[in-house]
């Protein structure tokens, strides 16, 4: 729960620090060790889980040690995707890869041993379920794999109490509550919803209380 | 102390003991001192981030005594010590002459894990090379000397090893057989020995993940063992088409002739790729004619047997023929264990037999997702500081067991059978009898028998409301067919390959 001291605006740039670890603890080191080439990593989860922040901050984490990094989204990648040697390389919702660009992908494998390439790979579903060219899926299932959970309600809760906090706002555990059970509960959109609850809170001198949030969401705030 | 203990001779014997233990101690220090010179000014030096990366996670380990102050330093990885090696070793060396004054023996090499003692390290780092006469082609272990500059003369054959893009953890030693492989590697043996003059081409062909490309790298190192003047190539087919089309663009055509034809062993992997690349296969058919005329050793690996492959001339099909085609299969239970364990103690980790089970039980189609699968069990025991037991493994394993006990429906079965022979899902159903949509239906039975836990009257009644001594009959009969019907066989692999994932 340290990390919920930090500043996990959306707007900030993803790094392994504003990561919310929640029980994803283990893929956040295994990335670590990815970043100074240990060994290919596969993330897996639903959306808001997490995946891309997390490819993202490693991206980060390289480029900032001085390693190429490459993050790419797989549609994409094309059949003339060759990364540099050394580099880092992620990618996004492999689902959604080309048959070129499978490929491709399965190039980079095979290379990674002679020319220093590291793979981080990013889907919804686990490698067994993908639907991949058969010598690709294995070689996904080859590197360390793991699924992210996404936060539950009670670590959301937690984070936006601190958030608050840490605004000087003081919000009720009946806000919280409700937030949660009406609005989207992926968590950029609860910062966005606790950004204007802190606005209108400031321009109508009230509180934050349920009637505000019943008052915004009545003139139109979009949670 | 010691002047204390001059002239008695009961203590003279003792000084000599005391005084290395002693100058070992001094060592210590001074090379940790050394190590947080070096720290420091790398600190102020470095990007934070660059330092925070690359020079914090090293260890520093004390020289044994010597005349010349020296620093060991060990990586984390492969990585970091080639990326170390290339960026900051040398200004070590130097920040090392500028602590000491003279010039120091800088080493760095690849730490195993945090806690083995050096010794250890070596060893694992020897046998992992393919033989201890040929110096370890692998870089685990770069030494620098800024003063000498040794390391600036390449060792020749760790150059020519690098030519030939072998991989050094694949070899013999390092295979594991069973009945799978028992005759690929027989044959490939069979090759290493006698390269060029016994099968040739050697034709291994097997599903994805089985290990063709661990035994064709297993013929090279064994072949450069023996000489270590050949000249050995492995080449990935999609390799090889990148180098026909660099030719091509750079009109160099001459000199890639020349270099494929001037190898003893071409190893060539995943031949299936060539698919309809007519140029590539054009000169593939120039380079194998004119390199087994020469008796020199061509190897090829693909996904299916010479006849299958797709988009491939005849005359390269025909050629196949000629030397020895032989299959690896998937490898059952007993043998997966066995390469979980050969793999566990190439990690260095000990694994007990209910684990090795544990995971040989619920990967069963190929090697690759049996190591991933071991990879996962041996970093969550590190990360979360346990032992590797059954409960640590069904922990890490968690989320790819429950995706695996997943049931396979029978409707995905009927369907991927029905794709498999071309003919149509209803036919899975229909009461038609031609053997052409018999057997399909026959071997969906045995299929939908052999991996879903439904009661025989259940498949029966799945496939068009048939009774339950139908698909007992069905199930004796691909059972039977089996052993004498190459074909068959080859498609129920296929089959069950497809289908457990």
């Amino acid at each position: 729960m340290r990390q919920l001291l930090l500043d996990i605006r959306p707007d900030a740039p993803p790094a392994f620090d504003n990561f919310i670890l929640g029980e994803n603890a283990a893929p956040l080191e295994a990335l670590r060790a990815a970043v100074i080439g240990a060994g290919h990593v596969m993330l897996w989860g639903p959306r808001g889980s997490g995946r891309s922040h997390l490819l993202r901050a490693a991206i980060n984490e390289a480029s900032a040690a001085g390693r190429p990094a490459l993050h790419v989204e797989a549609d994409k990648l094309d059949g003339q995707f060759v990364p540099a040697p050394s580099t880092l390389v992620a990618v996004d919702d492999i689902e959604g890869l080309g048959a070129d660009a499978q490929i491709a992908l399965f190039n980079a494998f095979n290379r990674a041993r002679e020319q220093g390439l590291t793979l981080l790979l990013a889907a919804e579903r686990a490698p067994r379920e993908l639907e991949l060219r058969e010598d690709l899926r294995t070689r996904i299932g080859q590197s360390l794999v793991f699924e992210l959970k996404p936060l539950d309600d009670q670590t959301r809760s937690h984070i936006l109490l601190t958030l608050a906090q840490r605004r000087g706002l003081s919000i009720g555990d009946d806000v919280v509550q409700f937030l949660l059970r009406h609005g989207r509960r992926d968590l950029p959109s609860l910062i966005t919803t606790l950004d204007a609850l802190d606005r209108a809170s400031l321009e109508r001198k009230r509180p934050v209380t349920l009637p505000l949030l019943r008052d915004l969401m009545q003139t139109g705030l979009d949670i | 102390m010691c002047s204390r203990t001059s002239g008695q001779p009961s203590d003279a014997g003792v000084r000599p003991c005391f005084f290395l233990q002693t100058q070992h101690a001094i060592n210590s220090i001074v090379t940790q001192q050394l190590w947080s010179f070096c720290l420091s000014r790398l600190e102020s030096e470095l990007p934070h981030q660059q330092f925070a990366t690359w020079i914090k996670g090293l260890q520093v380990e004390c020289a044994e005594a010597s005349d010349q102050p020296a620093l060991r330093l060990f990586a984390p990885n492969r990585f970091v010590l080639q990326w170390v090696r290339e960026r900051y070793l040398r200004r070590i060396g130097e920040l090392g002459e500028e602590f000491h004054g003279a010039p120091i023996a800088l080493e760095l090499s690849l730490a195993d894990t945090a806690t083995k003692p050096a010794a250890k390290r070596d060893a694992v780092a020897d046998t992992a090379a393919p033989t201890a006469t040929t110096p370890a082609p692998e870089a685990r272990r770069a030494t620098a000397r800024p003063a000498a500059r040794n390391e600036d003369i390449p060792n020749q054959a760790e150059a020519l090893y690098e030519k030939t893009r072998l991989n050094p953890d694949f070899t013999f030693e390092t295979l594991v057989t069973g009945r799978a492989n028992d005759l690929a590697r027989a044959a490939a043996m069979q090759v290493a020995q006698n390269p060029g003059t016994s099968y040739n081409p050697l034709f291994i062909y097997g599903g994805v993940g089985l290990g063709k490309t661990h035994l064709v790298h297993a013929i090279g190192n064994s072949v450069f063992q023996h000489n270590p003047r050949a000249v050995i190539r492995y080449v990935h087919v999609e390799d090889y088409y990148a180098d026909v089309v660099r030719a091509y663009q750079q009109k160099s055509f001459d000199q890639f002739k020349r270099y494929y034809r001037s190898l003893d062993l071409l190893i060539i992997d995943d031949i299936q790729f060539f698919n309809n690349k007519n140029r590539t296969q054009e000169e593939f058919f120039h380079a194998f004619n004119a390199l087994t005329e020469a008796r020199k050793q061509i190897v090829i690996t693909c996904d299916t047997y010479p006849k299958d492959i797709q988009g491939l001339e005849d005359r390269l099909i025909s050629r196949f023929d000629w030397g020895l085609t032989v299959q690896i299969e998937p490898p059952e239970l007993e043998m997966r264990v066995a390469i979980l364990q050969k793999k566990a103690e190439v990690l260095d980790v000990t694994l007990g037999d209910d684990v090795a089970f544990l995971i040989a039980k619920n990967l069963r189609s190929n090697v690759r997702e049996l190591e991933g699968a071991l990879n996962k069990v041996v970093a969550y025991a590190r990360f979360h500081g346990r032992e590797i037991s059954l409960e640590v493994a069904k922990e890490a394993l968690k989320d790819l067991l429950n995706a695996h006990n997943r049931q396979l429906s029978i409707e995905h079965i009927q369907k991927t059978v029905a794709d498999y022979y071309k003919i149509k899902i209803a036919d899975m159903h229909s009461k038609k009898r031609t053997r052409v949509i018999a057997r399909p239906r026959q071997v969906a039975m045995w299929l939908a028998k052999e991996l879903t836990p439904m009661s025989l009257p259940a498949i029966g009644d799945a496939f068009g409301g048939r009774d339950h001594t139908t698909v007992l009959h069905a199930c004796r009969t691909i059972t039977e067919l089996r052993l004498a019907d190459n074909q068959l066989n080859h498609d129920v692999h296929v089959l069950t390959q497809v289908l457990r994932g």
